[in-house]
């Protein structure tokens, strides 16, 4: 996006498709644990990680975003029994491709947090963001909207 | 190939005068010399018209499935009693009876809908090596024998190996011979060279990152998004495509590259574990855009992260509908490591 291209002064953004049942529970946990994490997240909830389409990491990461990341329950504890075990064969075909192309790996991150684990949401929202952060401003993929 | 196609015609007509099929699709000769060109036969003096040869280029996996839905479509406002069932013969090659596989795979239609030719398969002409071998000249005609071809164009005839212009994916095929079939006919064809079947994809993953992007986005240039590759690929049936599809717009339509870049992602996503290797959408590409390059890489992480081949057997359900407790996690981001 247009403020993506003026490298100064620029942040990271960064879209965080998370469980309902898992992650988001650990975000909230965090937010009531007042653990301070990096405010480049934009958190959208999804029931499960089963239910998030490939097709909203690559649009997301059209629309502007720097950096994808899709978080659920750890293997074993999902709410809807195998959700994130489909889900982790998506995406790792979906990070694997989108590597094969070009688009480097640290922008799309999937990971598992469980409800009880506000600390380390707070840690993965902390490293994908500086990894991202070293990667710089997407370029790639990225839809060019004109600043008129 | 002359005995293939003859017991090929016997065996077709037999099928349509029995009543066993109400319709063959198959290959018949093509409007311009050396081309085939898919054909339906419903009339059993018409079975002569059919081919075998080494310019059948299409998957006709695509026209079963096409007929099946008119068909079923058809029989939606018939009292059910009064319904008629129909079944569909297809000359059906390695790649062919894979689609057919994936079908069926996916609950498409029945086997019984299917009547299944299987013809030994050892690979076809790609039309634009062959435009290059005979520097873009226009084929006035020309005759194949096992290993070679003669062409004859205004300046010429000219005799070409055909090994130079077999089409990539034919030289690399692991399943030259159907996978399932109801009768077949003539002996397995001999292998092809499996082996060296990734070798392009492994080349290209040894790139340096720039330089991947950077002929991923030259190629995806070339796209005019015509759909050809999509209207021609077996895997390809949803009534709605997610690229026509405005709630929500997943394609843009605009000539932002993003957008071309966008729809060719999505497409070739689709199709982890359900790429046959066909090489249909590479053929009918009027820009040429090197789709094989990046179809492979998906073939080739289904068959590593989940030891699937597209279509391969009826038994091994689709890749990414199932799961197994030992599948690979070394992507999976773990800050701080420990954890589960």
């Amino acid at each position: 996006m247009a403020e993506n291209q003026a490298k100064e002064g620029w942040e990271p953004k960064i879209v965080a498709i998370v469980c309902n049942w898992c992650t988001y529970a650990g975000a909230d946990l965090a937010g009531i644990s007042r653990i301070q994490y990096p405010p480049n997240v934009r958190i959208i909830r999804v029931p499960c990680t089963g239910r998030i389409n490939p097709f909203y990491v690559m649009k997301a990461l059209q629309e502007g975003a720097d950096g994808v990341l899709v978080s659920g329950c750890h293997p074993g504890e999902c709410h809807y029994i195998s959700g994130n075990l489909t889900a982790k064969r998506k995406f790792a075909t979906l990070k694997r491709f989108l590597n094969y192309v070009g688009v480097e790996g640290d922008r799309t991150m999937f990971t598992w947090v469980s409800a009880s684990e506000g600390d380390r949401f707070a840690q993965v929202i902390k490293g994908v963001t500086q990894a991202v952060r070293e990667l710089g401003p997407a370029s790639k993929l990225t839809k060019k909207i004109s600043d008129k | 190939m002359e005995n293939i196609e003859k017991k090929l015609r016997e065996e077709v007509r037999k099928l349509l005068i029995e009543k066993k099929v109400d319709a063959v699709i198959g290959y018949e000769d093509g409007t311009l010399p050396l081309t085939a060109t898919p054909c339906f036969i419903a009339n059993p003096d018409d079975a002569d018209k059919l081919v075998w040869n080494r310019f059948c280029t299409q998957n006709l996996a695509k026209f079963v499935h096409d007929l099946v839905m008119q068909h079923k479509e058809s029989q939606k406002r018939v009292k059910p009693e009064d319904r008629i069932k129909k079944a569909f013969g297809v000359v059906a090659r390695g790649c062919t009876s894979r689609s057919l596989v994936i079908h069926l795979q996916e609950l498409q239609y029945d086997r019984s809908e299917c009547v299944i030719i299987g013809v030994p398969c050892t690979g076809y002409v790609d039309k634009k090596k062959l435009a290059t071998a005979v520097n873009q000249e226009e084929i006035l005609g020309g005759s194949a024998t096992k290993d070679e071809l003669f062409v004859k164009t205004a300046t010429g005839e000219k005799k070409i190996a055909l090994r130079e212009v077999l089409a990539d994916n034919c030289r690399t095929c692991r399943f030259n011979n159907p996978v399932i079939s109801d009768l077949m006919v003539g002996e397995p064809a001999p292998p092809m060279d499996a082996a060296s079947e990734y070798a392009e994809v492994d080349a290209f993953e040894n790139l340096p990152i720039e330089k991947r992007w950077a002929y991923f986005s030259k190629e995806m240039a070339k796209c005019i998004r015509c759909a050809a590759c999509r209207n021609t690929c077996p895997s390809c049936y949803c009534r709605i495509c997610f690229a026509e599809q405005s709630q929500p717009q997943w394609v843009g339509i605009g000539d932002d590259p993003s957008d071309t870049q966008m729809f060719q992602l999505m497409r070739m996503y689709h199709m982890v574990g359900r790429c046959v290797d066909c090489g249909s959408c590479i053929s009918v590409c009027p820009m040429g855009v090197d789709l094989r390059k990046f179809l492979k890489k998906l073939d080739k992480d289904a068959f590593e992260l989940f030891e699937h081949r597209a279509g391969a057997s009826l038994d091994s359900p689709a890749p990414l509908s199932t799961y197994k407790e030992n599948d690979k996690e070394d992507f999976i981001f773990n800050p701080g490591g420990g954890g589960h």
